[in-house]
């Protein structure tokens, strides 16, 4: 009696939780496809992809995303490997770090970028390239929190130590064993960090918007302040992304799974 | 001329020592064994034969080559891992010609040498299999043809045996000890299982808190040990005191009982322990040999064998005997006579 109770109160607030998201998702979705009045239509989002700026917007942060997953990818999987490998004391300290982006605001992280590299000795807001190179580095600390833990969870899930100690009494040197041993194994990690850095670049707006760069953010804002119906189909295009990134995460993780190895330690 | 040989030993980590001045020769496609309970740095010396713990002094050189300082890739030594540590994104074929890939062989060679070791291992039709669809014992079978695939000088297997069941562990000990005969390879192989170590090797290591208690092949560790210790982790022993009576001729006394002890050395008059192996003793009374007469007090059946126990002058005395059908089982408490030869048993 008391487990059926329990299974109601269950089902109620997952209801409830599923009307919480879905419900606005679906007065959005509805209003984007009202832009012909008295139509459904997909005017709104065909007005959206059609505008220029739109898409001169969406591929600089879609090439900022993958340079920024690149260049994260390179820097945590050897820190993170050489954390479990040779410095298991420090894996609290940089846990620490990596979580600061959630504690400082993003608005006084980008005001203290701008005054330390808009001056000498590190000038890098003179040219549109510069300011790339500070947004990328931005965007790099801004995905910090889940590159990090993406990683970190999947070199849990490997015995590090050991396997290196075998690639190593089979001839391997530190890079052979991080190229053909532990990226390999961190496949699935690498792609959820991947892809979760990628979306966080896609919908970043602070950065964009006070470097003033073309990202998509700061188009979605404006674009949000001039018209009705595009930033409503912007944003239920912005939540596809998302879902495709998180469909991507499930089906890759899928497929790992017939490689980990079952027995051992 | 030794192939291998650690000469002076001597590991510490964080000011406690792990290895105390350790020495070993090691010929050219021995099996030694290195046999002790845990913590007993049986696997710290294995680890600085493979170059993952350098020695805190000492040297180590293989075929006349100091290795002591050199990094583990560059030592030409394969290692077996307790956890098996293949490599899961790649299949048992990729795995066992890792070592040939690295060393920059050609994939006809790599292939062809898989192959060949696939067949040593008798998985020849699980090449294209990953390591999670293999049973325990085959995932341990690859990492031996692994290990073995890129021809080092010496083989190193810590513990590879422990994670597996008992059926598949005898099994499995058969095979190594094959294909290392096979090959010819020098092996060095850490186990804390005497019977592993005693059936494998041609010579064992009995190592105790950082030290090396003997040296010598299976028979005469387990008939000659030459310390209490040893006497005590390989196989059973009983262990009594007794007093000396006659130094000149190893005549001991145990309580009331007298008796006879074959190797006795020089004795000094005081309190000794006698030893002898519950395997040499029998029941009844037997002339010319020690007998000792008291009460049993446990019998516990062993599968092939039954254990007696019984209490002599005090002194707990365990015997086995074969388990026959026709053998009488004595009641508990029943008095109870045993015998052993004057030559089985030793003082220590």
């Amino acid at each position: 009696m008391k487990g059926k109770r329990l299974n109601l109160w269950g089902w109620f607030w997952a209801v409830a939780a599923m009307l919480y998201f879905f419900v606005p998702m679906y007065g959005t979705l509805d209003f984007s496809l009202r832009m012909k009045k008295g139509l459904i239509s997909l005017l709104a989002y065909r007005t959206v992809l059609a505008d220029s700026q739109f898409l001169a917007s969406f591929r600089y942060s879609a090439i900022m995303g993958l340079i920024t997953v690149t260049i994260s990818v390179l820097i945590f999987v050897p820190t993170v490997y050489w954390i479990y490998l040779r410095l298991p004391g420090a894996r609290p300290i940089i846990e620490i770090i990596t979580i600061l982006p959630f504690i400082i605001p993003v608005i006084v992280y980008v005001f203290g970028l701008i005054r330390t590299f808009s001056g000498p000795p590190f000038q890098l807001t003179l040219t549109p390239f510069k300011t790339d190179i500070l947004i990328t580095a931005g965007y790099i600390v801004l995905s910090m929190p889940y590159m990090f833990r993406a990683i970190d969870v999947g070199m849990r899930t490997i015995d590090v130590r050991t396997l290196t100690e075998a690639a190593q009494s089979l001839g391997s040197n530190r890079f052979q064993i991080l190229v053909d041993v532990i990226f390999p194994n961190l496949r699935i990690a690498i792609l959820s960090g991947a892809l979760i850095c990628f979306a966080t670049v896609i919908g970043e707006l602070i950065l964009g918007d006070f470097l003033v760069r073309p990202a998509l953010g700061p188009y979605m804002v404006l674009v949000g302040r001039s018209r009705a119906f595009e930033p409503a189909a912007l944003a239920i295009m912005s939540y596809a992304l998302t879902w495709i990134c998180l469909g991507l995460i499930q089906f890759f993780s899928r497929g790992g799974s017939t490689q980990q190895q079952l027995t051992g330690r | 001329m030794s192939f291998l040989e650690l000469s002076h030993i001597q590991k510490s980590f964080a000011g406690s020592v792990a290895v105390e001045d350790f020495n070993l020769s090691v010929a050219q496609g021995e099996f030694i064994s290195f046999l002790g309970p845990s913590g007993c740095g049986k696997t710290t010396t294995l680890r600085m034969i493979a170059g993952f713990e350098l020695p805190t002094s000492g040297q180590i050189t293989l075929a006349g080559n100091d290795l002591t300082y050199l990094p583990p890739n560059k030592r030409n030594v394969g290692m077996v891992f307790q956890s098996y540590a293949l490599f899961p994104n790649m299949t048992v074929a990729e795995n066992i010609g890792y070592g040939l890939k690295v060393a920059g062989k050609s994939k006809v060679e790599i292939n062809q040498r898989a192959q060949a070791m696939l067949e040593l291992i008798h998985l020849e039709d699980f090449g294209a299999r990953y390591p999670a669809r293999l049973s325990g014992g085959q995932q341990q079978r690859v990492a031996l043809a692994r290990a073995l695939a890129f021809h080092p000088q010496v083989l190193l297997l810590d513990e590879p045996l422990s994670a597996l069941d008992a059926k598949i562990r005898v099994e499995l000990r058969q095979e190594i000890r094959r294909i290392q005969q096979q090959l010819g390879i020098t092996t060095i192989y850490v186990t804390h299982d005497q019977e592993e170590a005693l059936s494998l090797s041609d010579r064992i290591v009995v190592m105790s808190q950082g030290k090396m208690e003997q040296v010598g092949t299976p028979a005469e560790i387990y008939n000659f040990p030459a310390t209490e210790f040893v006497a005590k982790f390989v196989g059973q022993i009983n262990l009594f005191p007794v007093d000396v009576v006659d130094a000149k001729n190893g005549v001991v006394r145990l309580g009331g009982q007298v008796l006879c002890a074959g190797q006795f050395g020089h004795l000094n008059g005081n309190s000794l322990r006698l030893a002898v192996r519950p395997e040499e003793l029998n029941p009844g009374f037997m002339d010319g040999a020690n007998n000792l007469k008291g009460r049993v007090t446990a019998v516990t059946y062993l599968g092939s064998i039954i254990r007696i126990s019984v209490d002599v002058e005090g002194h707990p005395i365990h015997l086995d005997v074969f388990n026959e059908r026709k053998l009488r089982i004595p009641a508990l408490g029943e008095p109870y006579q045993l015998t052993f030869p004057v030559d089985a048993c030793w003082l220590l």
